[in-house]
């Protein structure tokens, strides 16, 4: 059961993505999520794939990898395209099998709509495996701070992400060790009818709550007792950094966003 | 800082934290897309009628953003949003039947239906908008996504059920916050 949970995909790599400030790659992020949208012919699709192609070459991530990730979706993806396939009614017909018609803009259709699917999540895992979860915390921390203003308790909630994110291998060995001793008492999480597993996830449950409570409030009294005292005046341990290089990268985007509204019919 | 908001603040980050564990232990199939049937639901609810709604919806937050960093899926920027934070967040509102009242299944029923309801609905909406700027025109996108988002939530939200059941009998203490931990507090503020 535990073999399956690989926690975060974070790849510590020397390349020029994974020394970009995590802000500039959040917003970078952001923005190619909305910029991809904007493509709708030949060109622009393929300036995107170029673009999206150079980012994971210089991220120095394994392309092979990166494309095994996806296999999760790759059903729906296959499903959207099989949709437009036989759905899109443009243009000339290309195949006539039987009462099928494949048009030439299903197809056309279907190849885009497929690569934007591929684009956005090659994009988006590109942040998630070059960037830290922890870095990740202080990136939205500092860009999320305008929102303080509305009240919003962007400190408190930056702490919480990395509270969480910092207990949970902690947890993850402690919820196997407990699976593990149950398992030892003859419990069976992995078969028999649902009712019966449910039944055995309780007695797993349990001890994992009693010791994140325990867990809470000793952590509460180490962090009274090291003066935690809430977000004002606070100092960081990790600083960041932002150089000339993550501008490049914002402006990077800028430009392909202009680029890509110019080409678009 | 009083003593009560930061052990609050820090059952919230854990029990996150756990929820996200318990997200990856699977019950029956793994579905095509995203939801599968798993406890996910469990800490979530648990934090909202043992600290109230806010609590409950901050937990959610957190379990949307950490699963999003660590493996999820953005396809669209509303699915983005819907699909992952608001989606976990919304299942905090179930706390307000619960929190503060006698607890009894009947209460656990009514919170957990309000939760999942809403959850429903941000997975339904989102479905809604991404697929349909996906799929041709005059496929029946809602339809899809109805039955889809139907498909899981339903068994997970009745695995959910007989799981919290089963915990208000053997362990009640969850759903209320802890006494001792309140009269401490009191004290140490004097």
């Amino acid at each position: 059961m535990m073999e399956k949970m690989i926690f975060g995909r974070y790849l510590p790599l020397e390349s020029p993505i994974h020394q970009l400030d995590p802000r500039a790659k959040l917003l970078f992020t952001f923005g190619f999520v909305v910029v991809v949208f904007l493509a709708n012919n030949v060109v622009t699709y393929a300036t995107l794939a170029a673009f999206t192609l150079m980012l994971v070459y210089l991220s120095k991530i394994n392309l092979r990898f990166l494309l095994s990730g996806l296999r999760p979706v790759i059903w729906l993806i296959a499903f959207t395209f099989l949709l437009h396939i036989f759905l899109t009614r443009e243009g000339d017909v290309l195949v006539k099998v039987g009462f099928l018609e494949i048009y030439e803009g299903g197809l056309r259709q279907g190849v885009f709509i497929s690569l934007r699917f591929l684009l956005l999540i090659l994009v988006t895992s590109l942040l998630t495996l070059t960037t830290s979860p922890i870095s990740i915390t202080d990136g939205l921390e500092t860009l999320l701070q305008p929102f303080k203003k509305l009240k919003l308790p962007v400190h408190e909630l930056a702490l919480m992400m990395s509270i969480s994110l910092r207990f949970i291998p902690t947890l993850m060995d402690e919820t196997d060790k407990i699976i593990k001793a149950q398992a030892a008492r003859g419990a069976d999480f992995s078969s028999g009818p649902i009712k019966e597993r449910v039944k055995a996830v309780v007695p797993l449950l349990i001890p994992l709550f009693v010791s994140a409570f325990k867990r809470a409030e000793e952590l509460a009294i180490a962090m009274e007792a090291r003066g935690y005292r809430g977000g004002e005046g606070r100092t960081k341990y990790r600083l960041l950094h932002w150089r000339w290089k993550d501008t490049v990268a914002v402006c990077l985007l800028l430009l392909l966003a202009v680029v890509l509204w110019r080409l678009r019919s | 800082m009083e003593r009560n908001r930061l052990i609050t603040m820090i059952e919230i980050a854990i029990m996150a934290g756990l929820s996200v564990i318990l997200s990856y232990i699977e019950f029956g199939a793994l579905w095509a897309f995203g939801g599968s049937i798993s406890l996910v639901m469990v800490p979530i609810f648990i934090m909202a009628f043992r600290r109230g709604w806010q609590a409950g919806f901050v937990t959610g937050l957190l379990v949307g953003i950490v699963s999003l960093l660590t493996g999820g899926y953005v396809v669209h920027p509303v699915q983005l949003v819907l699909d992952y934070p608001l989606a976990f967040a919304v299942l905090g509102l179930g706390g307000v039947f619960v929190f503060h009242k006698t607890v009894t299944i009947g209460r656990i029923f009514g919170g957990l239906l309000l939760g999942t309801s809403l959850r429903l609905v941000c997975h339904f909406l989102s479905g809604v908008i991404w697929f349909g700027s996906y799929a041709p025109e005059g496929t029946p996108v809602a339809l899809y996504s109805l039955v889809y988002n139907l498909s899981y939530l339903v068994p997970e939200m009745l695995i959910t059920a007989a799981v919290l059941v089963f915990l208000k009998k053997t362990a009640p203490t969850f759903y209320k916050q802890s006494i001792q931990a309140n009269h401490r507090s009191a004290s140490f503020n004097n």
